[in-house]
């Protein structure tokens, strides 16, 4: 366990320089972007004046170096700046919206894990018979359906017609089921196949046939044979897929009115709205960081084998 | 915490009932609040996140039309005529130069700050600030000083006459705020995002990227609406606001998707108004450009597209093809001509011109107008058939302004699709699209279009203070940009608005706002 620490904390270390590199390319990619975002943020109506006056409020009329500097300095005293959009700082713009994302990303992920493991690991057991045909075919679909399609398809079904569940927003228990399973759709279909992959590899292994040879019941083969040994590649999907919707799943979000931090991000691209856009994208770096970070520790658990 | 077992028991028990008490009168509170009317709330789907709620920092239309049930102007335009509101009479001096303003009296605020001179001097010096953004702000710039000469009256005094000063006091950014609520409930003067105003509902919750929700405001000095609270909620995608009508979750939606407009129309259950709207939508062309400068090839494109095809199939009705460079709404707009579509006659100016073959890009926004590249394709489409070569183009709203933009010598462009609202009715608005004043980069006169006889028109109208002669000015000024043709002329944008069929008293107006106000069961 020693070992871990210290791999963990050296892996904290090192990202420093990855936050770091995040930092500087986030922001030389914004001011390359077409563009002017005074004129953007100032409307289309504004005169000259006004749009002189909004790049310099903003500093945007300041050299690179110096801009840069603002901005790294802020984020170091935790500062992110002011949304240019509302006028309020970007530190409240995440945190109202984080919580929002944080849920439905959770949610996702748990039904993909679940349904997901599930569906992988009957199929890799009844392997090519009709179950597995049904489980695989489903779970084709699942990775190949636009989500804004599935989304629109189950908001007909679920809230126009039967009336059962909110068609958007996030007010109430009820209003996260759809989106959820929507975005868990995807997640589903993606652990099925990886864990279905893995468990047939596992179960060729000598040690399975061993255990099935001693007389253990099949239920132990599977899930303590079989399964905790397939397991690190199925947690490194699960895990890759958990940090991707933690960025947002902006069609998602948009399909189901959702506030979540995909759709704060989009609009503040199209407005122009820098601070907002560096202060997300360094908040989503720093979370797949510790994402990692966490999942290394998991790695360890699962198969303690693993040593760093 | 290490508490004997027993008492921690109790103690959890104690929490748990006082939780539950709690929960129940939460429960309890809004039902015993509400009024005469049972079932009293009102929910209004609407298609973009709340940037600010700050009347002076607006930018946008719907975010003003929320704004608007909070915060009151003082003066309001009906049916063409400006009338009282907060203002109760005005009176221009004949010389123009000074505006006297006599307030209603027994108004308050939300706050209970009362609404008096103070009040309004206060606030038309705060949209006139140097240091406050007022992106909507230019035409109070015309404004010398704003002084009380009574508790309830007020004089503003004018750098010069100004025709369009009294609508420009129609729109939200001069919308009136409690000053003592700029350093309240988390306000600060620049940065105010819980507005406190003199209209029929109170600020109650905003839960950006969801909703916002207002309450009645028992004081309000006029007509009290229907319905006890009105929830706007922020739904992006036109297909799931459809959704939530037609599951009955809202009772009133902006913006269906167009393509579902005939089936909404054909649903006993909801109601369509198609309302009209001052967005004109058009594609600018490069007036400078050494083939587009000459005005045949110009006419040429406009015989050659087949706008009220387009508008019938690609737009799905909700539009109307325009006769004039500006909408009907507006003060100064008359019919002004007509390119009827014809492609031979298209044929010969190119070929007169000797433009035929020429290859053109047709620059185009996506989704921020109604069917706005589409409807591009398809003029691309025609545009061939004239046997031209060309190629359409776009890219993000932010990239698409910084391209059209830019000054002539660093711009690109040949022909861009555009659409412009202005946010009162009046031509002069319109017409700063044809000034020198406002080519790229100063303004959006993205045609580079100019003609000395326009200018001298549009600089007498900009001080004419007779109306009549101010509206033949802009009428004059009209004929001869139709017959010169900058932009291809295409359409007024519908604004559409569909509600439940239960509902009524909700109707819209040209600067694509919609008026539910005063919306209520229909009996």
């Amino acid at each position: 366990m020693k070992g871990t620490t210290a791999h963990i904390v050296r892996t904290l270390l090192l990202s420093l320089i990855t936050l770091f590199g995040v930092s500087v390319l986030i922001f030389l990619m914004l001011r390359v972007l077409p563009g002017d975002p005074a004129r953007v943020l100032a409307g289309l109506d504004a005169s000259a004046e006004q749009v002189d006056r909004l790049r310099a409020e903003l500093g945007l009329d300041q050299p690179l170096l110096s801009q840069y500097w603002s901005f790294i300095s802020g984020v170091l005293q935790g500062d992110l700046g002011t949304s240019a959009r509302t006028s309020r700082p970007v530190s409240l713009e995440i945190v109202a919206r984080m919580p929002a994302t944080l849920t439905l990303a959770a949610v996702a992920t748990l039904i993909g894990s679940v349904v997901g493991i599930t569906a992988g690991v009957v199929a890799a057991v009844r392997r090519n018979s009709l179950v597995d045909h049904v489980i695989s075919s489903v779970a084709v679909m699942g990775v190949s359906m636009p989500v804004y399609w599935l989304g629109l398809l189950l908001i007909l079904l679920f809230a126009v017609t039967l009336g059962w569940l909110p068609a958007a927003g996030a007010e109430g228990p009820t209003s996260i089921v759809l989106p959820a399973a929507t975005l868990g759709a995807f997640s589903t279909a993606l652990v099925s196949r990886m864990t279905r992959a893995s468990m047939l590899e596992v179960l060729g292994q000598d040690y399975i046939r061993t255990a099935q040879a001693k007389g253990a019941p099949a239920r132990t083969v599977i899930v303590k044979h079989g399964l905790r040994n397939a397991f690190i590649p199925v947690l490194t999907v699960i895990s890759l897929q958990f940090g991707a919707l933690l960025g947002g799943a902006v069609l998602t979000e948009t399909v189901f009115g959702w506030p979540g931090i995909g759709r704060l991000l989009v609009d503040s691209i199209s407005a122009r709205d820098f601070a907002v856009v560096q202060g997300l994208v360094l908040v989503y770096a720093l979370l797949f960081v510790l994402l990692n970070v966490f999942v290394d520790v998991l790695y360890v658990v699962v198969d303690p084998r693993i040593r760093y | 915490m290490n508490w004997p077992t027993a008492r921690g028991r109790t103690f959890a028990a104690l929490v748990a009932a006082g939780l539950l008490l709690g929960a129940c009168s939460f429960e309890q509170d809004p039902a015993a609040s509400t009024g005469a009317g049972a079932d009293s709330s009102f929910s209004i789907a609407i298609g973009i996140d709340l940037d600010t709620l700050d009347p002076a920092g607006q930018t946008t239309t719907t975010v003003q039309n929320v704004v608007d049930y909070m915060v009151e102007p003082l003066v309001k335009e009906q049916d063409g005529q400006i009338v009282g509101h907060l203002a109760e009479s005005f009176q221009t001096s004949p010389d123009g130069l000074t505006i006297d303003l006599t307030l209603r009296q027994g108004v308050t605020f939300h706050d209970g700050t009362p609404f008096n001179a103070e009040a309004v001097v206060f606030n038309l010096q705060r949209i006139t600030d140097p240091n406050l953004r007022v992106p909507l702000g230019a035409p109070f710039e015309v404004m010398q000083s704003v002084t009380t000469t009574g508790e309830h009256s007020v004089r503003i005094a004018l750098k010069q006459p100004s025709p369009i000063f009294l609508k420009a006091l129609t729109i939200t950014p001069a919308g009136m705020i409690s000053p003592a609520s700029v350093q309240a409930e988390g306000n600060t003067y620049d940065s105010y995002q819980h507005p406190v105003g003199t209209g029929p509902y109170t600020f109650t919750t905003f839960t950006a990227g969801q909703s916002l929700t207002v309450t009645k405001f028992p004081g309000y000095w006029g007509q009290q609406p229907h319905y006890e609270t009105v929830e706007f909620r922020i739904v992006p995608e036109a297909a799931t606001r459809e959704s939530l009508l037609l599951a009955g979750q809202v009772d009133m939606i902006i913006l269906p998707p167009v393509s579902d407009l005939q089936a909404l129309r054909n649903n006993p259950e909801v109601n369509v108004i198609l309302g009209e709207s001052d967005r004109t939508i058009y594609i600018a062309f490069d007036n400078v450009d050494p083939l587009l400068s000459n005005p045949q090839v110009r006419q040429a494109l406009n015989y050659a597209v087949d706008k009220q095809a387009i508008v019938d199939n690609v737009l799905f009705g909700a539009a109307k093809v325009v006769d004039a460079p500006m909408s009907p709404a507006l003060f100064g707009y008359c019919p002004t001509g007509s390119y009827g579509y014809d492609p031979e006659r298209a044929k010969q100016l190119l070929a007169a011109a000797g433009a035929q073959g020429a290859s053109l890009e047709l620059f185009t926004p996506s989704g921020r107008y109604v069917q706005d590249q589409q409807a591009s394709e398809a003029i691309a489409g025609y545009l061939r058939e004239a046997g031209l070569t060309v190629k359409v183009t776009t890219s993000d709203w932010g990239a698409y302004l910084g391209r059209v933009n830019a000054p002539h010598s660093e711009n690109t462009v040949d022909m861009h699709l555009l659409g412009w609202a202005p946010g009162y009715l009046d031509a002069s608005v319109q017409m700063q699209m044809f000034r020198s004043a406002t080519h790229p980069p100063t303004g959006l006169g993205t045609a580079f279009y100019t003609n000395p006889r326009v200018e001298e028109l549009l600089a007498q109208a900009d001080r004419e203070i007779d109306q009549g002669a101010r509206e033949q000015q802009y009428c004059d000024a009209s004929k001869i940009i139709w017959e010169e043709a900058p932009w291809i002329f295409l359409w007024t944008q519908s604004f559409p608005v569909v509600h439940a069929a239960g509902v009524t008293g909700i109707a819209t107006t040209p600067t694509e706002k919609f008026d539910a106000l005063y919306a209520r069961p229909a009996s």
